[in-house]
């Protein structure tokens, strides 16, 4: 099984109130910033533009492993929980767990209904720029 | 504040804080756009109400009916008379949402926090995570929806023809017609960018400040009336892509510039842009007419 299924059993099982529990849990373990990124952020590289809030988000590959670097404030917790389920996911795994997994991460993870259709988008947008990088970088 | 053509509707951090404990007459409600800032925090006593999975019924794609209304309400404690206090984030766009929804269900004593939920957080003043829980209240549904503040699409044609006053809060990107939704959002697109022939271009967020508070009346006077040509005895219609941002530009024409007769067009570009045999212009307003 993929890690990003993996993950997002827990989150199929679980009711509304569940669901939010544990996205608030995946957005206080993303880890800070690592200080070698902070110019890059503060330049505002590498921000995904069609998200309403500030989410700055690198994937690299280096020696044939992932490395997921990503920034949210705090007051856009659905984006930060978001990308900490990527960085768990993907983060020193190959580039092929990334390119293997599946497409529309929102609705396995149970997301597209907690949201309803209106604010997806910034996350899917996320989701998408994680994949592009892998798959150019790798 | 003293100003607004309504000042009543605003409450200040100051009077929130006064009565964060009046929970037998005054209810705080949180809405936000994101889902899960409710829950890392949050004013003492306030209850949530999300606009997705709590005010709207997506097997008609609609607002909840009265019924459903009336049940939310005792739900979070709130009973016919209650005070309601609406914030939320996003310079309450979404508080402006909810206010609007509780106005179309008849609610009388609604107000909003100025400032919203950035200004009680950069103030220092007090969050908890503590949800509470208050005893049901006793909410009679009310018969039907008073839609003179909401507009649905074939009177937004007639309103058209006849060059009614609208206000369309999109970006300009978004009212020129150069882009019709954000990638990968199919849901949320269009077949046709653009904007209802005739109607001025007023991003929602230009009637904020940088603390999240409103300007001042004479700043939005400035904006909306002198600026645009905006007539406040005409009627107008303000839309957006899907309600929610033209729901705070309601609030603002309607309370703070006293507007006689504004509504929301909720159905917005996504039903307007997508309509067989609706007109649409692109480009940027005419300019106004002195």
């Amino acid at each position: 099984m993929n890690r990003l299924e993996e993950i997002a059993e827990p989150f199929q099982m679980a009711d509304r109130d569940f669901r939010l529990e544990l996205l608030l849990e995946y957005a206080d373990k993303l880890p800070p910033l690592p200080d070698d990124y902070t110019e890059l952020r503060d330049q505002g590289l590498n921000m995904v533009h069609e998200c309403q809030s500030p989410v700055f988000l690198m994937a690299e590959v280096r020696d044939g492993t992932v490395h997921v670097i990503g920034d949210v404030p705090r007051e856009a917790p659905t984006a930060r929980a978001f990308v900490s389920i990527l960085r768990e996911a993907f983060h020193g795994e190959s580039p092929d767990e990334v390119l293997d997994a599946p497409p529309d991460a929102l609705r396995v993870l149970g997301l597209s209904q907690l949201l309803g259709m209106q604010r997806t988008q910034g996350l899917s947008a996320i989701y998408g720029r994680l994949r592009k990088q892998v798959e150019e970088k790798a | 504040m003293a100003d607004y053509a309504q000042p009543d509707v605003l409450v200040t951090t100051d009077w929130v804080a006064e009565h964060v404990n009046d929970t037998a007459s005054v209810r705080l409600v949180e809405a936000n756009e994101d889902v899960l800032l409710y829950e890392t925090g949050h004013i003492p006593n306030a209850v949530k109400i999300d606009w997705v999975q709590d005010l709207q019924d997506d097997t008609v794609r609609d607002f909840i009916g009265p019924d459903a209304f009336a049940n939310l309400c005792e739900e979070k404690g709130i009973s016919d008379d209650t005070t309601v206090v609406f914030y939320g984030d996003r310079n309450n766009w979404w508080a402006c949402y909810a206010f609007w929804v509780f106005k179309l269900y008849g609610h009388d004593n609604a107000v909003i926090m100025d400032g919203g939920r950035k200004k009680w957080v950069d103030e220092g003043r007090e969050m908890t995570k503590e949800k509470p829980d208050f005893e049901r209240g006793s909410y009679t549904a009310p018969d039907a929806p008073n839609v003179s503040i909401r507009s649905f699409r074939d009177e937004v044609l007639d309103h058209q023809k006849k060059q009614g006053q609208m206000v369309d809060v999109r970006s300009p990107e978004e009212f020129r017609g150069e882009i019709t939704h954000l990638p990968d959002l199919p849901e949320e697109s269009s077949m046709r960018g653009g904007h209802i022939p005739g109607a001025r271009n007023v991003p929602w967020s230009t009637a904020v400040n940088e603390d999240g508070t409103f300007k001042s009346r004479e700043e939005l006077e400035a904006i909306y009336e002198r600026g645009e040509g905006l007539d406040r005895s005409s009627e107008t219609i303000a839309y957006c892509r899907i309600g929610e941002r033209s729901s705070h530009t309601w609030f603002v024409l309607t309370y703070l510039l006293g507007f006689d007769n504004v509504s929301n067009y909720d159905g917005s570009w996504t039903e307007w842009g997508n309509l067989v045999g609706m007109p649409i212009e692109r480009g940027d307003a005419q300019p106004v007419e002195a």
